[in-house]
């Protein structure tokens, strides 16, 4: 790889970032919140990378930044040897050590994604498939709130069905976001109710889910907040008890910025 | 039609590229543009004519999203290492590593594990860090003990399992007790059986040379190094996706039953998936159906071996030397958790 194409392959690649991170909220379908000032740092960083490597290389190629060696041609890119030789290897190995190899070219395939075809965050279909998120035990439950509906998090809702001694969730009219996941075919009723949460990246995806019956299923991938109660079966506070809701209403919601993670559902303006 | 149309541009271009041959490398960059022109056309035509139905599959738009999340995710990170590596080239003397270390390879080994503590990132750091250490003098054997205990050991991942396993400090000690023991015992089974031949020579890093410009060394190397490894990170990143969407949740049921194929289960599991290792603590926390040990053995093996490090390695240290050293230290980590796990969990 020649010395003005890394200087373009660097530029671009900062470009992807910034893109991503600073004008964009595109890195949030990939990658936490808290990633952002990193990802901001790494593309000013391969800018300042690139923009020095193309003014090294735009001043080797005027007369007066040329060292000799240099047989430059009338046709702008088509100038010189490689210049990684000259400060790079004068030792002689034969081949040409300060080439990049070819294989850096691939990494055109994520700054262009990045920059023109961004895919979206990830939806129903890894939902049906990746594993589900662990809940963790909690062992005091305080008093629920007396707003109704009562918005909580699909974690919370897995927690008080499953979890809650005190069986407080039991007869509350809940508030819950997500987006629609189908049951696999032959899984009997209803859809879930999906929130897909990363640690790190999209590859460590689990996933929070919660059926729900006596509504129709909206299509997939859509968001909605559904109102409903706690769908009776097994023993309530225990793992027999079954993590579903009887949909009152289901209502299409705006797909959250930042999708990673069981946020509260907002505050509907009706 | 697509096809025979590209060939016959290829042809003609192969011509007019082999007309001013006067002078090799002329016509082996004309190749590589052409090769480059080429490569876009068929991309284009793929994205614009069959691919635009098939890129939108729901399988596939899965694939993207996490091929780019594992690139975007490691990107800093391999920054980082490529301007330490860089850094340690161009401005730290070769002897500030003799004195740091033991002279006899065999105590430097356990003390370069140690000193793994101090880089705070994941594992696409530490192989160019690695490498420039070996350039600079520091023993393989040493160098390769740092490069696998590095992304296992440092606080970042330590508190990450921490937050992970809540209530089993067990966890924590056994995935550093485990993870330094691993990097020991390939440091000295290097020293035992590793060949220099298997190794590329790193004759990028030569170190500051009187006469050159230190800034200048320091930005060569950093963009030599961060342009080859982003690379081969691209090509980990997708053979990552590709298992993180091909294998079902359904297989990992399948194994959970048996102790000892569900430790090898999971081992096998964290090469293919290539989860960073400041993530991977969630991901072993949600595989409850599998044994502490197993669980153990995702942690220790992760950060060591993964088709991404793998890659990476290939491309840094040659493909001889990533094939057997990935081998053995699966092997090694793999028993030294179970071991360890034995005891501890």
């Amino acid at each position: 790889m020649r010395r003005p194409a890394q200087a373009i392959l660097l530029l671009l690649a900062g470009l992807g970032l910034l893109h991503a991170s600073l004008w964009t909220d595109l890195c949030l379908r990939y990658v936490k919140e808290g990633m952002r000032p990193l990802l901001v740092a790494s593309g000013a960083l391969l800018l300042l990378l690139g923009a020095a490597e193309a003014w090294s290389s735009f001043r080797r190629r005027t007369p007066e930044g040329r060292d000799g060696q240099d047989h430059g041609d009338e046709h702008g890119h088509e100038h010189g040897h490689d210049h990684g030789h000259e400060h790079g290897h004068d030792h002689g190995h034969g081949h040409d050590h300060a080439g990049v190899p070819r294989v850096a070219w691939l990494l055109l395939l994520p700054v262009l994604s990045l920059l023109l075809y961004a895919p979206p965050a990830l939806g129903s279909y890894t939902a049906s498939r990746a594993a589900p998120e662990t809940v963790s035990r909690q062992e005091h439950f305080d008093p629920l709130p007396s707003t109704s509906p009562l918005p909580l998090t699909l974690t919370d809702f897995t927690r008080r069905v499953q979890q809650d001694r005190g069986q407080a969730i039991r007869g509350r009219t809940v508030r819950m976001t997500g987006f629609v996941t189908p049951v696999r075919r032959g899984g009997g009723a209803g859809w879930y109710l999906t929130r897909i949460v990363i640690s790190c990246c999209a590859a460590d995806a689990r996933s929070v889910r919660v059926r729900v019956y006596g509504a129709a299923a909206p299509p997939a991938d859509t968001w909605v907040t559904v109102t409903g109660t706690w769908h009776p079966g097994g023993r309530l506070g225990t793992s027999s008890a079954p993590v579903a809701v009887d949909a009152h209403s289901v209502v299409k919601a705006p797909r959250p910025v930042n999708a990673y993670t069981d946020a509260l559902p907002l505050p509907t303006t009706r | 039609m697509q096809e025979t149309h590209e060939r016959v541009e290829e042809a003609g271009a192969e011509a007019v590229a082999a007309a001013p041959a006067d002078d090799a490398p002329g016509r082996e960059r004309a190749r590589s543009w052409l090769l480059v022109a080429l490569a876009a056309v068929v991309l284009l035509d793929l994205a614009l004519f069959v691919g635009r139905g098939w890129l939108e599959e729901p399988a596939v738009r899965a694939w993207r999203t996490v091929c780019l999340a594992v690139t975007v995710q490691a990107m800093p990170f391999l920054l980082l290492g490529t301007a330490l590596s860089g850094a340690i080239n161009a401005f730290v003397p070769t002897r500030v590593f003799q004195r740091l270390l033991p002279r006899r390879a065999v105590l430097a080994v356990p003390v370069a594990g140690v000193a793994g503590v101090v880089l705070p990132g994941c594992e696409c750091a530490s192989v160019p860090v690695a490498n420039s250490l070996i350039a600079r003098g520091v023993t393989p054997a040493a160098a390769f003990a740092f490069l696998l205990s590095a992304p296992a050991v440092n606080p970042v991942v330590l508190t990450a399992t921490a937050v992970a396993f809540p209530g089993s400090p067990a966890m924590v000690a056994a995935r550093l007790l485990a993870s330094l023991a691993t990097a020991a015992v390939m440091g000295w089974l290097w020293l035992w059986l590793g060949r220099p031949q298997w190794l590329r020579p790193a004759v990028r890093h030569t170190g500051h040379r009187p006469g050159h410009s230190r800034l200048r060394e320091f930005r060569d190397g950093f963009q030599h190094d961060f342009l080859h490894a982003g690379g081969f990170l691209v090509v980990g990143a997708m053979a990552a996706a590709t298992f993180n969407v091909a294998v079902p949740q359904s297989v990992l049921e399948t194994f959970s039953g048996s102790p000892w194929l569900s430790v090898l289960f999971l081992a096998a599991l964290a090469v293919v998936l290539a989860v960073c290792s400041e993530a991977d603590a969630f991901v072993a926390a949600s595989l409850s159906g599998f044994s502490p040990v197993a669980r153990l053995a995702f942690l220790v093996v992760g950060p060591m071996v993964d088709v991404k490090l793998i890659a990476l390695q290939a491309g840094t240290f040659g493909r001889a030397f990533a094939v057997r050293f990935s081998a053995a230290t699966a092997v090694v980590a793999v028993v030294c958790s179970v071991l360890i796990g034995g005891v501890l969990l």
